[in-house]
């Protein structure tokens, strides 16, 4: 009798090994890389997202190491390895578009996050519009500045689509206030220490006439921030903007010395992960995350839709706090 | 080294001596023009606050540079300067951080902690890469593009990739400060390139370095310690490479762990356009310090007119291939 139930047990566990595992729904995060900040409150949030934690989904996360081809050779493996699905934070829009077919032609759905593809393959993304960000901060350095005056644009890497997007919104703007000048206008490729030694090079060029300065993202804002101290100015005389949300901005929007525009990673890592479950699942799925609840903006649309927009939040000194908090 | 001591049928200045006077002071000659047509088309050029802002700039290079120096006499080559840098950076704030999360317990310590855990950290990675080169014989290019690697996997794997940020005003004033109005780092630069310029000149040390690069042979035969020498040039660039890292993140206010990245080739080429022989045992490190001064005021000048970055890059590119040129010219005659 023992012998026959011990047999029984473990005919059943061989049984329900199998189920088990095809149970666990396998979802590939493919970010572009893992060296920044952003990307790390992305994965972060990955983990974080109830599916992961009651163990629903079995997230493996590749880092892409901003390397195309290294983005392109990790789906091949996640299209062997038969994964349900993949969430997909490409390097460049072009070069993602290989990937994206190939686990299009294994029938894998793909969710876009973060970053753009040039694809019509992918079933949905989820990101924020950098043309309004760029619009966003250059309207509170103009609003600042009483839309007269002179100003700086500290630029991402020429070519990027968020530099480009950026730039473009950066222009609208602008064109709100033609008595407006910018006196200088270069890239410091998204870097602190490059932007600090422009910025204290424009500082001489065009002494006491400067009065706003338009980074494309947080660290270049820090930067002419740097610069600005190093000369002796008053920061607070200055109108200083980025981009992102990055915690040392937190810090410095908390001082009085510029404004962040933040971009919630968080929400388009979560959002992402929903919609990957949907689509692994085919249907049947109720979204889990609580960002779905936060913007309201952003309706879920029993995940049919192709494009999520996450909307940006300025950061001021009532939510900063509150942003900090989160930040540990 | 004299130019005198040449002997000419033509006058005072013959085409002889024209050539060795250029190809000797050359870089100075054109470090001096460069400054003359700067000087001529910006106004604010040639201002103190200008020249402040140059020296300010050209610091941390020049510190790298002077580093680099030491190695690329013995024939060597370090690669992993910039990633270095990072590493002590990021080690060395993680003490001097008054963030209560970002540092590690007890933060922030006295700043001669800091500055020795920074010292240590690049001493430490110089000497790895020093012993490998010296004792197993691995070509510098390989050791070095190693812990080019390692070290940049290393500060990622310290931070958790994250950056340390609010760093002590005692701290920062290494990297912020002055004295009578010279920037902090700009002293410290100066000392650097003192205590080299004395060491590789006035020193038995700094000619059996010489020694090694000219020719390892004759150097191991005349009873110079070639390994202990080679190791010890790359303490040297390792240890200066994390005095520069400190410098960055005490300048930046903040030690990020992309900080740093192809560092090492702008300080090869200030050593190379500074006439310093790839090919060792040639080169002084007073050609280093206005190569740096070259990249740093090209930069500067660019930047002042509003020219694009991008023409800065095609420029120090030919000054590169340039100064090589002279520099082949000079040894294997013309």
């Amino acid at each position: 009798m023992k012998r026959w139930m011990i047999a029984l047990a473990s005919a059943t566990a061989l049984l329900a090994a199998p189920a088990m595992a095809q149970d666990k729904i396998k979802i590939g995060a493919a970010p572009y890389g893992l060296n920044a900040e952003f990307m790390q409150i992305w994965v972060a949030a990955l983990q974080e997202h109830p599916a992961v934690k009651s163990g629903e989904v079995e997230l493996t996360v590749f880092d892409g190491r901003y390397d195309a081809l290294v983005q392109q050779d990790q789906f091949k493996t996640m299209v062997t390895q038969k994964y349900n699905a993949i969430i997909f934070a490409p390097i460049d829009v072009d070069a993602g578009a290989a990937a994206v077919q190939a686990a299009a032609d294994a029938g894998i759905p793909v969710i876009g996050s973060n970053t753009r593809v040039h694809s019509d393959l992918l079933t949905s993304y989820v990101g924020s519009d950098d043309t309004i960000s760029g619009y966003m901060e250059a309207k509170t350095v103009l609003d600042k500045i009483g839309c007269k005056g002179n100003v700086v644009i500290l630029e991402g890497p020429v070519g990027q689509s968020a530099q480009i997007s950026r730039l473009e919104g950066n222009k609208k703007a602008l064109a709100e206030c033609p008595d407006v000048k910018v006196l200088e206008d270069q890239t410091a490729n998204w870097s602190r220490a490059e932007a600090q030694t422009l910025m204290e090079n424009w500082l001489t060029a065009h002494p006491n006439q400067i009065n706003g300065v338009i980074g494309q993202n947080d660290e270049m804002a820090l930067g002419a921030i740097e610069a600005i101290k190093a000369a002796k100015l008053d920061v607070k005389s200055f109108a200083i903007a980025g981009i992102d949300g990055i915690t040392d901005a937190l810090h410095a929007v908390k001082n009085g010395d510029m404004t962040s525009i933040l971009q919630d990673a968080r929400a388009q890592a979560q959002g992402a992960l929903d919609l990957a479950i949907l689509n692994a699942k085919k249907g049947e799925y109720k979204p889990q995350s609580d960002i779905w609840e936060t913007y309201k903006d952003m309706p879920w649309k029993d995940g049919k839709e192709k494009l999520y927009n996450v909307p940006w939040t300025p950061v001021t000194a009532d939510n900063v706090d509150k942003l900090l908090a989160t930040r540990k | 080294m004299s130019v005198g001591d040449k002997k000419t049928t033509q006058g005072w200045l013959g085409s002889e001596q024209r050539r060795l006077l250029i190809q000797e002071y050359g870089i100075f000659l054109a470090f001096l023009i460069l400054v003359a047509v700067l000087s001529v088309s910006n106004e604010f050029f040639l201002t103190a606050g200008n020249i402040s802002n140059v020296l300010l700039q050209t610091s941390i290079n020049g510190v790298l540079a002077i580093g680099m120096t030491f190695v690329i006499l013995t024939r060597g080559i370090d690669l992993s300067v910039g990633s270095v840098v990072a590493l002590a950076g990021i080690v060395s704030a993680s003490f001097m951080t008054s963030s209560a999360t970002a540092g590690v317990a007890g933060a922030p310590y006295p700043v001669a902690l800091g500055l020795g855990i920074g010292l240590l950290v690049g001493i430490a990675c110089g000497a790895i890469s020093g012993l490998i080169v010296s004792r197993f014989s691995v070509p510098a290019f390989v050791t070095t593009l190693g812990m080019l690697s390692a070290a940049r996997g290393m500060t990622l794997i310290y931070g958790g990739g994250r950056p340390v940020p609010a760093l002590t005003p005692a701290f920062r004033w290494i990297g912020t400060g002055d004295v009578f109005g010279i920037p902090a780092p700009v002293i410290i630069l100066a000392v650097v390139f003192a205590v080299s310029w004395w060491i590789l000149n006035r020193t038995r040390f700094g000619r059996y370095i010489y020694a090694v690069g000219g020719n390892p042979h004759a150097a191991r035969t005349s009873g110079i310690d070639i390994t202990r020498i080679q190791f010890l040039v790359y303490v040297i660039s390792g240890g200066l490479a994390g005095f520069a890292g400190m410098l960055l993140s005490a300048r930046t206010g903040s030690a990020l762990p992309q900080a740093g990245i192809a560092y090492e080739l702008d300080a090869i080429a200030a050593v190379v356009i500074g006439g310093t022989s790839l090919s060792g045992g040639v080169g002084r490190v007073t050609g280093t310090l206005i190569g740096a001064l070259i990249i740093g005021v090209m930069n500067n000048g660019l930047d002042l007119m509003g020219i694009q970055s991008y023409y800065q890059q095609v420029l120090k590119g030919a000054l590169i291939v340039g100064a090589v040129m002279l520099d082949q010219k000079r040894n294997y005659g013309a």
